[in-house]
């Protein structure tokens, strides 16, 4: 009860404020969504992607 | 029979004008127009003639489980490393690899500095001198990957008449992709079985269509030497440029799986959410009662 | 069995009202076959005009925020995903009309300083423009510095057009009408535009002549030691 009265009268109560948020909120969503997918693509494909194998052949290019 | 027909209900609502409004008759003039104009269609193109047996046909190649075949699988980095070694010392020979710029390997098989050694022992046209001559400089990475052959007339002399294509696009170009190719590659029989005929200067291979291809077998074990160890059987090596050349053809297929991944999962999102706000908003809709109470008189 | 019915019924030419009749009878109104009437499975002889009772499906909790939140949040979802989903697609669109790799590719040039000898001009091409570079002497150097910036048409330091004082890297392109001037000539030792006798001196800065502007600078930087990126 309580704290969905303080969300209500926070963020949905002033039309200007809960589209405020929704905006405000797609910015940081994307961030977090291609972060996350982008964690999850690296553990899937462990070991296949240049990245995985870039250090062999860098540390080579040192010596 | 013919009684029983003309006596039936259908017919004689047909057949009395009377009976039938003239927007049905002709909604049902127009229905058997049109189902006989299809029937005619499909009757004269709907059976193409096809070939018939499958040595002309070319063997179907079996389904091998691609490192890169599922929906949510990148290439395997390494093995496109090595298929580009295959490339470059066995199929450079002959194939073309026009579209593939050298830069476009950086990154993808090879440091920077590597692609810019083997760029730099190609040698590419110079612009116009002072003199206006053409002299020869060592290839950078904005340059594409130099042919075999100067031009496809060269190309076919080099090859008794066959033009060995362009691998750029290869495992989009032909049907069964990358198990074709591989199959191709690694299906080459020491002798033909008995009862085929191969034309002289072509060599058999049953997933070929029409079984006679004039590149013979290539890849024999240990033809080239893998840097990273991996024994170089004729499968390991069919396997390595096949996936290359799925990469050269589609440089885009990781990014492409990974932002078809975001997409479906927002895609699903916005169709779950929008069915909820659907309803939310049909609820009142659906669920009201009209009561009419009359006025007392 | 039943097709057959319905022929004979529309045979025995009987009213529209038999056959109603037909579909009405298992509610067993026979009332309703005598009027002759339009029955209708809604048929009821209940009282219409009382409401019923719909306190059974309204929502739970209706009076606290718990379940308008839970609304808000929701159509704020739908909101926030399709901003997100929009955001994603005009970037897209817009991405698409910056430069394509292999025109990035070919706008860059490099350069090996190494094979540069002091107080030596060369001219590479880039984007089809000439591109000077001069590899200055000390004495080049304090001579461009000496100069009064005040007294200049385009007053600019030299400090300012060069990033290592030893490389002078300009556009061979005249600020007057874009001819290319020729190198080590003119009064003031740097450049001179031979079409309408513009000089230029040893920092590429306009000191007689037609031209308004000194000579443009690219944009490089030194990727090495002595390798030089121009773009």
């Amino acid at each position: 009860m309580a704290i969905s009265s303080v969300i209500y009268n926070t963020i949905f109560r002033r039309n200007s404020i809960f589209v405020g948020t929704v905006l405000a909120g797609a910015f940081a969503f994307e961030i977090a969504f291609d972060s996350t997918v982008d964690k999850y693509w690296d553990a899937r494909n462990i070991g296949k992607q240049w990245k995985d194998i870039k250090y062999k052949y860098v540390e080579k290019d040192e010596e | 029979m013919v009684n029983r027909l003309s006596g039936s209900p259908l017919f004689k609502r047909l057949a009395s004008s009377a009976a039938v409004s003239k927007s049905t008759r002709n909604a049902v003039l127009a229905t058997v127009a049109t189902g006989g104009l299809a029937a005619w269609y499909v009757n004269l193109y709907g059976n193409p003639i096809k070939a018939v047996t499958l040595a002309e046909h070319g063997l179907h190649p079996g389904e091998y489980p691609w490192s890169h075949k599922g929906w949510l699988d990148t290439f395997d980095h390494q093995s496109l490393r090595r298929g580009f070694q295959v490339y470059r010392e066995v199929c450079a020979a002959c194939h073309s690899l026009n579209l593939v710029a050298w830069r476009t390997l950086v990154g993808v098989t090879h440091t920077s500095d590597e692609v810019r050694a083997m760029a730099e022992e190609a040698e590419y046209d110079n612009e116009p001198n002072d003199e206006g001559e053409i002299e020869k400089r060592p290839g950078k990475l904005s340059d594409y990957i130099p042919a075999p052959y100067a031009n496809e007339q060269a190309a076919r002399a080099a090859n008794s008449g066959a033009l060995p294509p362009d691998l750029s696009l290869i495992v989009k170009a032909r049907h069964g992709a990358c198990d074709y190719i591989f199959s191709l590659l690694t299906g080459y029989p020491d002798d033909p079985p008995a009862g085929a005929t191969v034309a002289s200067g072509l060599n058999y291979n049953p997933y070929f269509p029409g079984g006679g291809i004039a590149m013979g077998r290539v890849l024999f074990d240990g033809l080239v030497e893998y840097e990273d160890g991996t024994p170089a059987t004729t499968s390991q090596m069919a396997k390595d440029v096949t996936t290359f050349l799925n990469w050269a053809a589609e440089p885009e297929h990781d990014v492409r799986k990974k932002t078809g991944l975001k997409v479906l999962i927002i895609t699903g999102s916005l169709w779950a959410l929008s069915l909820w706000v659907k309803r939310f908003k049909w609820t009142p809709v659906k669920t009201r009662r009209i009561v009419y109470k009359p006025p007392k008189l | 069995m039943a097709s057959r019915a319905i022929i004979r019924s529309t045979q025995s030419q009987l009213a529209a009202s038999v056959k109603c009749s037909a579909v009405a009878k298992p509610l067993g109104s026979a009332a309703v076959f005598d009027q002759k009437r339009y029955a209708s499975n809604f048929y009821t002889t209940d009282n219409t005009y009382k409401v019923p009772d719909f306190s059974h499906y309204l929502k739970k909790g209706k009076g606290d925020d718990t379940s308008r939140v839970y609304s808000y949040f929701m159509i704020g979802s739908l909101g926030l995903l399709s901003a997100a989903g929009a955001k994603a697609t005009v970037q897209d669109f817009l991405s698409n009309m910056s430069a394509s790799a292999d025109v990035l590719a070919l706008a860059k040039v490099e350069v090996d300083l190494s094979s540069i000898p002091e107080g030596k001009n060369v001219i590479i091409k880039w984007r089809g423009k000439p591109v000077f570079i001069r590899h200055r002497t000390s004495h080049e150097i304090a001579e461009a510095n000496a100069v009064n910036v005040a007294s200049l048409r385009d007053p600019q330091n030299d400090a300012d057009r060069v990033k290592k004082p030893e490389w002078l890297i300009m556009l061979g392109v005249c600020t007057h009408l874009g001819c290319v001037p020729i190198g080590e000539s003119g009064e003031f030792g740097g450049w001179f535009c031979p079409c309408h006798g513009s000089h230029y001196d040893i920092s590429g800065r306009i000191r007689k002549g037609p031209a308004p502007l000194n000579l443009e600078i690219p944009e490089y930087e030194f990727s090495a030691e002595d390798k030089l990126t121009i773009g």
